[in-house]
């Protein structure tokens, strides 16, 4: 009996030492992860919108920066960040998160596109679990760029706003790159993203110019 | 209780005799997970190098008092918080990588190679030689998953640690960035050792 309650008095008091010092480790770091998490977000957000930061700017330039050329408003139940340009007067464009399910998880995306809602002018993701080398790939230079000055416009029902079509073999304006070796993954991103971008059009842009 | 091995005969063990993943085919899991990328590993190995030694030590610190029937919740409590400790460090200082890594820096708590030498050494020996058991033995993991990494990135990537290695018109192998390129790798390390280097004991198994 002795032994046992020796055994239930021991794992509790081990218990309760190793986890004080697990959260004190999380308590003293917390901030900075958040941190962490902020500044990636408002890097994302500066990048799509093609707000130039200078360079590898450090996490309070660009916390500087974003708060004086970015506003943040919700329409719709999705949150829209405004661009303005240097002088904080006229919109450059509008930023908006999209994202959905990839070939492993969830990809989570922001995309810009520019104050009359007439093309797109970046895109990136800041989120996902998709096979380095393959899908991860989306979040390469050659693949985001292609999507700048991309023209969107209201399709009809069964029509997408772009497509994703085999390296080279795209013979429309519309018709972009895909991943090679990464269908699963690119046919997500085609997806999702002509799903963001059709109800930004369809929803959030009327609700934008009613004001 | 029967005398701590000698330093040496420790290291050898760990590194080499019975090297965790070549040996014993422990650690597979995060063996094939992390090693496409030479920097992942790095990190993944730092991170199992602390963990394995810290949790050697604490549970060899805590031997004499541990309530034998009680004593593996009492490892995994030891190994879990030090895993999670690391999991934080990392999410607050290489946040890139963090992301890249993904589960598997928490999932080192289910590493078994951590729990095995709690209870095969740590909890039967003195702290000193229980702290350079982890050490010996982590590193004979790093190594593995080094000398895998080593070519998965090449051949995947054609970089190493994000410099180019290979020729510009390299074609980068697919399978090499995937789980299954690791397990060639992982079988192909096997096979030399074992074939080339056996123990003692694996030759009058086979034999």
């Amino acid at each position: 009996m002795k032994k046992r309650l020796f055994s239930i008095a021991y794992m509790f008091f081990i218990t309760l030492f190793f986890t004080s010092i697990v959260s004190g480790v999380k308590v003293l770091n917390e901030e900075r992860i958040e941190r962490n998490q902020k500044a990636k977000l408002q890097r994302i957000i500066l990048s799509v919108l093609q707000i130039p930061t200078n360079g590898e700017p450090s996490d309070e330039k660009v916390n500087q920066t974003f708060e004086t050329r970015i506003k943040s408003i919700q329409v719709e139940g999705t949150t829209l960040y405004l661009g303005y340009d240097e002088e904080g007067k006229t919109i450059l464009g509008y930023a908006f998160p999209v994202g959905g399910p990839g070939f492993w998880g969830p990809v989570f995306g922001m995309v810009a596109v520019d104050s009359e809602a007439s093309k797109i002018l970046g895109i990136a993701f800041y989120k996902h679990a998709e096979t380095p080398g393959l899908g991860a790939r989306i979040t390469e230079d050659w693949f985001k760029d292609q999507f700048k000055g991309l023209p969107i416009f209201p399709v009809e029902e069964g029509k997408k706003i772009f497509y994703l079509k085999p390296e080279g073999t795209g013979e429309a304006p519309n018709e972009l790159d895909a991943v090679t070796g990464a269908t699963g993954t690119s046919r997500a991103v085609e997806g999702f993203l002509n799903n963001g971008l059709d109800r930004y059009l369809r929803e959030i842009w009327k609700a934008v110019k009613k004001g | 209780m029967p005398k701590p091995p000698k330093k040496i005969e420790i290291f050898k063990a760990g590194l080499w005799k019975d090297n965790p993943v070549l040996r014993q085919i422990l650690g597979i899991c995060s063996t094939l997970a992390v090693t496409n990328l030479m920097v992942n590993t790095l990190v993944m190995n730092a991170g199992l190098i602390f963990t394995l030694t810290m949790s050697s030590l604490t549970v060899s610190l805590l031997r004499t008092y541990t309530p034998m029937r009680i004593r593996m919740m009492v490892q995994t409590l030891i190994i879990a918080s030090y895993v999670i400790i690391v999991d934080i460090v990392i999410k607050a200082y290489l946040p890139s990588i963090s992301e890249a890594l993904g589960p598997y820096v928490g999932l080192i708590i289910t590493n078994c190679i951590i729990m095995g030498r709690c209870e095969a050494f740590a909890k039967n020996n003195p702290p000193l030689a229980s702290f350079l058991d982890g050490i010996a033995v982590a590193i004979g993991y790093a190594i593995v998953l080094m000398a895998i990494a080593l070519v998965r990135e090449p051949l995947g990537f054609g970089t190493l640690l994000g410099f180019r290695v290979m020729p510009d018109g390299f074609t980068p192998w697919t399978v090499m960035i995937m789980a299954p390129g690791a397990f060639f790798m992982l079988g192909l390390y096997v096979w030399i050792v074992k074939a080339f280097f056996p123990q003692p004991q694996e030759i009058l198994k086979s034999g």
